[in-house]
């Protein structure tokens, strides 16, 4: 089944295309890959999908549903979440208190109702914390549950993020550069993660340099290169593809 | 376990030393000196759900407690409304004002919604002053009858004192519950990035307009408190230079606590009266600190920045992990 289906997004910034008319889809319980040089429109792309941009033409589907022009917290709700480059934690909250904000959206415990102490509010909240460590916990990063995330090191903090999205209970998880700033066992760390929230049912759609991690945990991957799709497929095809080694080799540039 | 012991316990016996007050304090004025510490505590605990929790600056916020104030003291004098109801409508007033400043917030951010903030105080002392056969304009407002709950006048001075502490009691238990729970993590999200906060599903606009409006409408009972509490207003009380002052008992209080904000109020205020307060200091100290109120207050910033930017707040949860400073 059809996850996600971007139809023909186009960005222009002034005179820039950052992206240009690029389609593909995602199919439910799988990993796809969004890669490509830099400045190949791959972050602008991911902020139209999750609302943080708006596109200017093409649509989006999700689960049959357009949400192209909603805004992030529009698609939050819809099952959509997201990660960022640079990791936005909330730095002067613990680790379990980050991902206890990802459940906001699906409770209403108003302002009201809180200062008021009634039963929903409280009973809310001690749901949010178990859902919270229990993320944690498959996740495997307990352990740091009660540290401030200003203090916990990259590798964490990427994994706190990703915990912290899955708390909206995501159909679709979106994560911008996953890999960027981490050491290698840091790495399979999040290869793992990756791997076992694919199990658990949620679909993933990445950005990412690390081609290593992207040609293990991808089952298929698109690849974009000036704003516009060169290519789509397994990884094993994408590796071979002609056009896609010159992008990233620059054989053009070598013709011309 | 004991830590714990005591953090349960230092509320309750912070609100029974409050309430003993009265009994404990046989001078009249210094009796006026700790309702003055309420009425600016009420004002900080909004400011602290503001900034300190949901990390909106506000620079405007006397004039919140300037439509308080004279919002009750119009209902009351001119149109013999019930105190009790005139007090709602003064929160009422401010939180709609609250409200209208919250627009610019969702588009500014930083110095520029501080300096949008700073015009709306600037604007609304202008309003004090040129709107004279509202306000009374430069001359005052005068005339404004002890606050009443049916037959039952608050005269004397340990029944204001009761009244306004009952009442900044009664806030801080909501605030400490709202802060909490749901509502206070969304804030605290907010604070610490915006953009993190949305891709959390937090209604960002939601979360910022409620902040405002919360705030602004505990400015403005303090306000209606203040001005039934003195009988008389004046534009000179609801200046950007209080709304200054509000704003450094908060930072000097630290982020995300409602008790530091609170301490650090109590202090600040205290700090004017210092002659009244502490045996052998002369009447000229405390008036040199009166007159150079601006500058203590900029030190004490300074010194907070330096040696605790997180402030009160954030060296008392120091002392209480055992991290030394």
């Amino acid at each position: 089944m059809t996850m996600l289906k971007v139809g023909s997004i186009t960005k222009r910034f002034g005179g820039l295309t950052a992206v240009d008319s690029v389609s593909f889809e995602v199919f439910e319980g799988t990993i796809k890959a969004l890669i490509g040089p830099n400045g190949a429109g791959k972050s602008t792309l991911f902020n139209c999908l999750t609302g943080f941009d708006q596109p200017d033409s093409g649509t989006v589907e999700f689960k049959g549903r357009q949400i192209v022009g909603q805004k992030p917290l529009d698609t939050v709700r819809a099952g959509l979440a997201r990660t960022f480059q640079n990791t936005r934690l909330f730095d002067e909250m613990t680790a379990l208190e980050n991902v206890m904000v990802g459940a906001h959206a699906r409770q209403r415990a108003g302002f009201a109702a809180a200062a008021l102490l009634l039963p929903s509010a409280v009973s809310e909240d001690r749901d949010a914390a178990n859902e919270a460590a229990r993320i944690l916990r498959v996740i495997g990063i307990d352990e740091w549950a009660t540290t401030p995330a200003a203090d916990l090191p990259a590798g964490i903090r990427r994994l706190v993020e990703i915990a912290r999205a899955l708390a909206t209970v995501p159909s679709l998880l979106l994560l911008d550069e996953p890999a960027a700033g981490l050491n290698v066992p840091e790495t399979r760390e999040l290869v793992q993660t990756l791997f076992r929230v694919r199990d658990d049912g949620t679909t993933v759609l990445l950005v990412e340099h690390d081609m290593g991690l992207v040609m293990e945990v991808s089952d298929e991957i698109v690849v974009m290169d000036r704003g516009a799709k060169i290519a789509e497929g397994p990884p094993r095809m994408i590796q071979k593809d002609p056009s896609v080694i010159a992008a990233y080799l620059g054989e053009e540039a070598v013709d011309e | 376990m004991v830590a714990q012991t005591v953090r349960r316990a230092a509320p309750f016996a912070a609100a029974c030393m409050v309430l003993v007050g009265p009994f404990l304090i046989e001078n009249r004025f210094l009796l006026k000196v700790f309702t003055f510490v309420g009425l600016n505590v009420l004002v900080v605990v909004g400011l602290a759900i503001l900034f300190g929790y949901a990390g909106q600056v506000s620079l405007g916020h006397a004039a919140f407690v300037g439509i308080g104030a004279y919002t009750c003291a119009i209902l009351t004098t001119r149109h013999d409304v019930e105190w009790i109801l005139a007090f709602g409508a003064a929160g009422l007033a401010a939180a709609l004002g609250g409200f209208l400043l919250a627009l610019p917030s969702l588009r500014l951010k930083g110095h520029y919604l501080a300096m949008a903030t700073l015009g709306f105080g600037e604007l609304a002392t202008l309003v004090f002053v040129e709107a004279e056969h509202v306000t009374g304009g430069v001359d005052g407002f005068a005339g404004i009858p002890f606050p009443s709950i049916g037959a039952f006048e608050f005269r004397e001075p340990s029944a204001l004192y009761w009244l306004v502490w009952g009442v900044v009691g009664v806030v801080l238990v909501l605030a400490a519950n709202m802060t909490r729970l749901r509502p206070g993590r969304a804030m605290r999200a907010l604070h610490g990035s915006e953009l993190g906060a949305m891709a959390s599903g937090v209604d960002v606009v939601g979360v910022k307009v409620r902040s405002f409006v919360m705030s602004s409408a505990l400015a403005g009972l303090s306000g209606a408190l203040y001005a039934s509490v003195v009988g008389f207003i004046s534009p000179s009380v609801f200046t950007v230079g209080a709304s200054v002052t509000f704003l450094a008992m908060t930072v000097i209080g630290g982020t995300g606590s409602l008790a530091g904000p609170l301490a650090a109020a109590a202090l600040l205020t205290l700090l004017q009266y210092v002659d009244a307060l502490i045996p052998g200091v002369s009447r000229q100290t405390a008036l040199f600190i009166q007159s150079y109120q601006a500058d203590v207050y900029g030190l004490a910033i300074i010194l907070v920045v330096i040696l605790s930017p997180k402030g009160i707040a954030g060296l008392f949860r120091r002392v209480r992990d055992g991290v030394r400073p």
